[in-house]
C-alpha cells in the first residue's frame, strides 16, 4: 500500500492498537465491575439525565475497551449519580462507582 | 418380585420414564402435586420450534401410561434412606418402599412480579408467556383489537438482581413462537420483541427467527428497564436500542414478560428431606456434569428434567428415557445378583 | 509515728489540721505534676490549633453562641448530661449508662469535693502555685495530720462524702472490669479492640481508684478518714503493726494519675476533655467542612472509643465488615490513615445509625462526606441542560400549578409504578388538585451527588429543581422518596411553600378527615427508612396511619435503631453480596412478631425488602390505596 504521510479524512474505524490497556487495568482495579457489563443497556434506557443528553453507561464502557476514552467522558458527563441504573443492572454492577471511577481515572 | 420405584413428578420428564419403567417391568408409582398430570406441558398451547399442540404430545404419553399408579393432588410428605431402600411417606397417606426414586420435580416459572419495574400485577396490559398460553388454550381474542404488542425476554433469568444469573434457555424460542402466533391473531397489530441476546440454538429455530422476521416482528436488542403507565392508560415502556445506541420508547396495549425457570418448590421440599445438595443457581446439583447427569450422591436416586437446569422438553424428554435406563442398570447390579 | 514526729508542724488551724510537710511537698508528687503540666499544654495547644483551623465564619458563630443565654445554657445542660451523667446511655442501656455515668461523674465530684475540702480546711493551698494548689488537693490526705481530739462535724461529713463517692467510683471501676470478661451483660455484643495508649490509659485508670483507697487507708489514722478508709487502715494497722510505710502507695496513686495523663491525648481517654468543645461547637451550629481539621478533630479527639458503633452498624451482619465501623474510622482519622479512612468512607452506607446511637455525638457521616468531597467533588461534569430544562418544565407547570399540590416522585419511584399509581389514586379519592412534576421527566434531587461528595454538582441540581418549584407557584411540596425528603429539607430554600412526606400527607389527610380507611385484622410490620427516620426524624406519622389501616407489630430494631435495608445509596463500594446480607439481617429484625406483611415508606427500601421477605412487602402508599372507603371516589 502506497503511504501518502497524510489522509483526507481521519479513519472511523476503531483501532484498538491504540486502546490504553494500562488505564484500563487500573480502572478494573478500582472497580472491577467494570468487566461484567453484557451490553444489555438497562443502564441506558432508564438513565435520568439521558432523557435530555446523550448518555449511557453501557457505551462508555464499551469506548473505553475501544480506546475513545473521550468519547466515554463525554457519555458520563450529564450523570446525576441518580443510581437508577445500579437498581436495574442485571449483572449487579456497581454503576455509581464505576462512573465515578471512570471519571476520575479518565478525566480530561 | 417387582421391584418398586417411586417417581416424583408427573410432568413430561416423570411421564416418560414411567412409562418406559413400567414397560421394563417395575412397579411404578408416580406422585404428582396437581390435579392433572402434564405439569407445563398441560398449561402450553403450541410448542417451538414446528407449533405442535402441546395436548398432542400429552395425549401420547398419557396413552402409555398403563400399569403406572399415578396419585394426583398427592405430596411426598416425609422420605428417607432405609439400608438400600427409600421409605416415602405421601400425602394420601400411603406410604411407598421404593428400591429407587426418580425426582421429576420440573421447574416453578419466575413469579413476574418480583420485576416490580414491569408493573405485572399493576397494569393490566402486563401478562406472562404462562397468562398468553392460556389464552391461546382458550381461544380468546381481544377485542378491539391491541394496536401494539412487546415481549420481554429474560425475564427472572440472566438477572442476579432476580435471584438468577443463568439463561433459561426455552425463552427465547418461546417468545419467537408467541410473537408469531400473536402476529397471526392480531395481523394490524406492531410486534415488538426486546431481546438481549437472541439464542436461537435448536434445529429448526432459526427458522423460526427468519419466519417472525418475515411476517414483520421487530427485533429489538436492548433489555426494557421501565414501564410507566400513559394517560389513556396504556403501556409506555422504555429500552435502549443498543444497536443504534439510543434510548427508545414505544407504547403498547399488550406487554409479554418471558419468565424463567426457577427450580420447583416442592422439589426442595423433597431434597431437603434427604440433604440432596443444591448449586447456586437453586437447581440440584447432579453426581457430574457429563456422565452422570442422572444420578445423586445417593444411590438408587435419580433425576430427570429440569430439576438439574433448566430444558427444552426433548432434552427433558432424553434425559428421561437416560433416569429409566440408569435406574435399570442400578436395579439389575444391586437387587438381581 | 514516726513520719510525724519527724516533720515540722507547720501550722495549725482553728480545726486542729497540720501540715506535715514543710512547703506541702514530698517527691512522690512529681509523677502527677509532670502528667498534669503536660496534658495541660496539650490541651491549650490543641484548643488553639483547633480554634485556628475553624473558619472566620465559625469562630463569629461559636464567640456569639457562647454570649447567647439561651445556647449558653444548653451548653450547660448538655455538658452536664453528656459528659457527665451520660443520660443517653443511661436511657438505652441503664447498666451501662451507671458504669460510665459513675466514673465520669464520681470522679468530677471528687475533684470538687476534694476541692472544697481544701478551700474550707485549709485555704492558703489553693492561693498559688508556691503552696502546691496544682497537686495538694489531689494529695490532701497525705499532707495532713488532724488531731483526733479536735475532729469536728464538718470534718466527719466530709470524710463520709468522699469516701462515698470513692466507692461510687469504684462500683463503676468493677464493672468496667467485668465488661472487658463479659460485655454482653452491659448490652454490648461487640466491643473495640484497644489501641497500645488505650491500653496503658485503661490500666491506669483502673489502678488509680483502687490506689488510691489503699493510699488514704494508710494515713486514715494520720489524716482521718471514713466509713472505707478508716476500717482499711485498722486492718492494716492489724497486720503490719504501728510502723506502717504508705510512701509506696502514695508514688504508686501518683505514677497512676501521671502515666494516665500522659498516655490520654493518645487513647480513646481524650473524650473526656474534648466532649464539652464539641458540645460548645455543636450547640453553635458548626458543620463539618474539613474532614480533619477544626469542627472534625473535635469530633476526632471526642469520641471515646466505646464501641456502640459497632453493635450499630449494619455492616455487623458480616463479621469481617466490623471494620468499617464509625470506631475504627476515627481511630484511622487519628493516625492520619488515608488509605484506611477513605476504603472505609466510600464503604459506608450513610444510615445514620452509629450518629444516632451515638452517646458523644460524633457526625461520622458527615466526616464520611467531607472525604468523599475530597476525594471527587473536583469531577467535571456537564450540567448545561440543566437550565433549559428548568426554563421549560417551570413554564408548563407555571399556570396549572399555581395554588396546588405539586407532586414529585424522584428517579427511582420511577422503577417502583406501585408507588407512583397508589398516590395519585390517594390524591384523587381526597380530592386534591395536584400537577405531577415528573412523570416523564425529571431532574435529580441532588442527594445522591451529595452523598458521593460532588457538592457543586449537586447544587447544581438544586438550582434547577428550585426553579421549577418556585416558579410553578405550588402552596406544598409532596415527595414519596425520603431520599429525596432529606435534601429537600436541608439543601433547599423554598420559602412559601411546604416541603411535606406522603407518610406526612397521608397522615393529615386522615385527621381532616379527607381519606377515609378502613382498619383491617392483618398484622403488619413498618420498616423505617434511614433517610425518613434518622434522617428527617419521622417516626409517627407512618405509625398513626398504618394503626388505622392494621394491626401494627414491632420489629426488633425499629425507630431511631432501625437497620438500614443495605440498598441504601450512601454506599459507594459496598458490593451486591454485602447488600444482600445487610436486606437479610433487616427483614430478620422485621419478622421478630411474625407479621404478615411488611410495609416502608421508600422506593429502596421497598425493593431490596422485597428481594429478600418471605411475606408480602408494601409501599406505604400502596396498604393505605387498599383500605380507602371514601365513598366519593372521583
Amino acid at each position: 500500500m502506497i503511504d501518502f504521510g497524510f489522509s483526507v479524512s481521519p479513519s472511523s474505524r476503531i483501532n484498538l492498537d491504540n486502546a490504553d490497556k494500562e488505564k484500563f487495568a487500573r480502572l478494573a482495579i478500582a472497580e472491577p465491575d467494570v468487566l461484567k457489563c453484557m451490553a444489555c443497556g438497562s443502564c441506558t434506557a432508564s438513565c435520568t439525565a439521558g432523557a435530555f443528553e446523550d448518555t449511557s453507561l453501557r457505551r462508555a464502557i464499551l469506548s473505553l475497551q475501544n480506546g475513545l476514552s473521550d468519547d466515554a467522558s463525554k457519555l458520563l458527563s450529564h450523570c446525576m449519580l441518580c443510581g437508577k441504573c445500579t437498581m436495574v443492572c442485571p449483572r449487579g454492577i456497581n454503576t455509581r462507582h464505576l462512573i465515578l471511577s471512570i471519571q476520575k481515572i479518565y478525566s480530561l | 418380585m417387582k421391584n418398586n420405584i417411586l417417581v416424583i413428578g408427573g410432568g413430561p420428564a416423570g411421564l416418560e420414564a414411567s412409562s418406559i419403567l413400567s414397560r421394563m417391568g417395575y412397579n411404578v408409582i408416580l406422585a404428582e402435586k396437581e390435579k392433572l398430570l402434564g405439569g407445563h406441558l398441560a398449561k402450553w398451547d403450541r410448542l417451538f420450534p414446528d407449533q405442535v399442540p402441546a395436548k398432542e404430545v400429552l395425549n401420547d404419553m398419557l396413552g402409555r401410561m398403563d400399569g403406572v399408579k399415578c396419585f394426583t393432588e398427592t405430596k411426598v410428605n416425609s422420605i428417607n434412606l432405609l439400608e438400600n431402600s427409600y421409605n416415602a411417606m405421601l400425602s394420601n397417606g400411603i406410604t411407598v418402599l421404593a428400591d429407587a426414586v426418580l425426582l421429576a420435580s420440573g421447574f416453578d416459572l419466575f413469579k413476574a412480579e418480583k420485576k416490580e419495574e414491569y408493573g405485572y400485577g399493576i397494569y393490566e396490559g402486563v401478562l406472562t408467556n404462562a397468562d398468553l398460553e392460556k389464552a391461546f388454550q382458550e381461544g380468546k381474542k381481544s377485542s378491539p383489537a391491541p394496536r401494539a404488542i412487546g415481549f420481554v425476554h429474560c425475564v427472572g433469568s440472566r438477572d442476579e438482581k432476580a435471584g438468577n444469573p443463568a439463561c433459561s434457555k426455552v425463552c427465547c424460542a418461546t417468545a419467537v413462537k408467541q410473537a408469531i402466533e400473536t402476529k397471526e391473531l392480531y395481523p394490524e397489530a406492531d410486534v415488538y420483541c426486546f431481546y438481549m441476546d437472541l439464542r436461537m440454538f435448536g434445529r429448526h429455530y432459526e427458522d423460526l427467527y427468519l419466519r417472525a422476521q418475515k411476517s414483520g416482528i421487530r427485533f429489538i436488542r436492548g433489555r426494557v428497564s421501565e414501564v410507566a403507565e400513559t394517560a389513556e392508560g396504556r403501556l409506555l415502556v422504555k429500552a435502549e436500542d443498543t444497536l443504534s445506541s439510543k434510548p427508545l420508547k414505544v407504547t403498547l396495549d399488550r406487554l409479554v414478560l418471558m419468565a424463567g425457570m426457577r427450580p420447583s418448590k416442592t422439589g426442595h421440599d423433597v431434597g431437603r428431606q434427604l440433604n440432596l445438595s443444591i448449586e447456586d443457581d437453586g437447581f440440584f446439583s447432579a453426581k457430574d456434569g457429563l456422565q452422570n447427569l442422572q444420578k445423586s450422591k445417593l444411590p438408587g436416586f435419580f433425576y430427570a428434567g429440569a430439576c438439574t437446569g433448566p430444558k427444552t422438553l426433548p432434552d427433558t424428554l432424553h434425559e428421561a428415557r437416560s433416569a429409566a435406563m440408569e435406574i435399570d442398570r442400578y436395579i439389575k447390579e444391586n437387587f438381581r445378583k | 509515728m514516726i513520719h510525724l514526729l519527724s516533720a515540722t508542724v507547720h501550722q495549725i488551724t482553728p480545726e486542729g489540721i497540720i501540715d506535715r510537710y514543710p512547703n506541702s511537698y514530698n517527691h512522690f508528687v512529681l509523677p502527677f505534676v509532670i502528667g498534669i503540666t503536660f496534658i495541660l499544654i496539650y490541651l491549650f495547644i490543641g484548643l488553639i490549633r483547633i480554634l485556628y483551623h475553624l473558619s472566620g465564619e465559625d469562630r463569629i458563630k461559636l464567640l456569639k453562641s457562647l454570649f447567647n443565654p439561651k445556647t449558653a445554657w444548653k451548653n450547660i445542660k448538655d455538658i452536664f448530661c453528656d459528659c457527665l451523667l451520660h443520660t443517653k446511655i443511661w436511657k438505652r442501656k441503664p447498666l451501662l449508662g451507671y458504669m460510665h455515668s459513675a466514673i465520669a461523674f464520681g470522679w468530677f465530684l471528687l475533684i470538687v469535693v476534694g476541692h472544697i475540702e481544701v478551700w474550707l480546711f485549709a485555704p492558703r493551698h489553693l492561693s498559688g502555685l508556691t503552696e502546691g494548689s496544682l497537686y495538694y488537693p489531689i494529695f490532701y490526705r497525705f499532707f495532713i495530720w488532724i488531731n483526733p481530739a479536735h475532729e469536728t462535724l464538718r470534718g466527719s461529713v466530709f470524710f463520709f462524702i468522699m469516701d462515698f463517692l470513692l466507692l461510687y467510683v469504684l462500683s463503676g471501676i468493677g464493672l468496667a472490669m467485668f465488661k472487658r470478661v463479659r460485655s454482653i451483660a452491659l448490652g454490648m455484643r461487640h466491643t473495640t479492640k484497644p489501641s497500645l495508649a488505650d491500653r496503658i490509659a485503661l490500666y491506669c485508670l483502673w489502678l488509680i481508684f483502687p490506689l488510691r483507697l489503699l493510699a488514704e487507708g494508710f494515713t486514715a489514722d494520720l489524716s482521718g478518714g471514713g466509713f472505707l478508709t478508716r476500717p482499711l487502715n485498722w486492718v492494716f494497722r492489724a497486720f503490719f503493726g504501728n510502723e506502717l510505710n504508705f510512701l509506696p502507695t502514695w508514688w504508686a496513686y501518683s505514677i497512676c494519675l501521671g502515666l494516665f495523663f500522659i498516655a490520654m491525648p493518645f487513647s480513646r481517654y481524650m473524650h473526656i476533655l474534648t466532649e464539652p468543645l464539641l458540645i460548645l461547637f455543636r450547640n453553635a451550629g458548626l458543620k463539618v467542612r474539613h474532614p480533619r481539621k477544626g469542627f472534625a478533630e473535635a469530633e476526632i479527639y471526642a469520641c471515646s472509643s466505646c464501641g456502640l458503633c459497632l453493635d450499630a452498624c449494619p455492616m455487623n451482619a458480616q463479621k469481617k465488615n466490623l471494620k468499617y465501623s464509625s470506631v475504627y474510622f476515627i481511630r484511622f482519622l487519628r493516625r492520619h490513615n488515608k488509605k484506611k479512612t477513605k476504603e472505609i468512607a466510600e464503604k459506608c452506607l450513610m444510615c445514620g445509625k452509629c450518629y444516632a446511637l451515638c452517646p458523644v455525638g460524633v457526625n461520622s457521616p458527615a466526616i464520611r462526606r467531607a472525604i468523599r468531597e475530597t476525594q471527587n467533588n473536583s469531577i467535571n461534569c456537564n450540567y448545561s441542560y440543566l437550565d433549559t430544562y428548568a426554563g421549560k418544565a417551570a413554564e408548563v407547570l407555571s399556570d396549572k400549578t399555581r395554588g396546588k399540590i405539586l407532586y414529585f416522585a424522584g428517579c427511582m419511584s420511577h422503577l417502583t409504578p406501585k408507588i407512583i399509581k397508589s398516590m395519585e389514586t390517594i390524591l384523587q379519592a381526597s380530592g386534591q388538585e395536584y400537577e405531577f412534576m415528573d412523570r416523564n421527566e425529571g431532574i435529580c434531587c441532588g442527594r445522591p451527588l451529595m452523598l458521593a461528595g460532588r457538592t457543586d454538582a449537586a447544587r447544581k441540581t438544586i438550582e434547577a429543581n428550585t426553579k421549577i418549584i418556585k416558579d410553578s407557584g405550588c402552596t406544598i411540596l409532596l415527595l414519596s422518596c425520603p431520599i429525596c425528603l432529606k435534601i429537600f429539607k436541608e439543601e433547599y430554600s423554598l420559602k412559601g411553600i411546604e416541603v411535606i412526606h406522603y407518610t406526612q400527607f397521608i397522615d393529615r389527610l386522615i385527621k381532616e378527615g379527607k381519606l377515609k380507611v378502613s382498619k383491617s385484622s392483618s398484622a403488619i410490620v413498618y420498616h423505617d427508612p434511614c433517610e425518613l427516620g434518622r434522617g428527617c426524624g419521622i417516626y409517627e406519622e407512618p405509625r398513626n396511619v398504618l394503626r388505622a389501616v392494621a394491626e401494627l407489630k414491632k420489629a426488633s430494631k425499629e425507630k431511631d435503631e432501625s437497620i438500614c435495608c443495605g440498598y441504601s445509596l450512601g454506599t459507594l463500594t459496598l458490593d451486591e453480596k454485602d447488600k444482600a446480607k445487610i436486606a437479610e439481617s433487616s427483614v430478620s429484625s422485621l419478622m421478630a412478631e411474625d407479621p404478615e406483611e411488611i410495609v416502608t415508606a421508600c422506593p429502596m427500601c421497598y425493593r431490596a425488602i422485597r428481594s429478600k421477605a418471605e411475606v408480602p412487602v408494601k409501599d406505604f402508599a400502596e396498604i393505605v390505596c387498599e383500605r380507602i372507603e371514601n365513598n366519593d371516589k372521583n
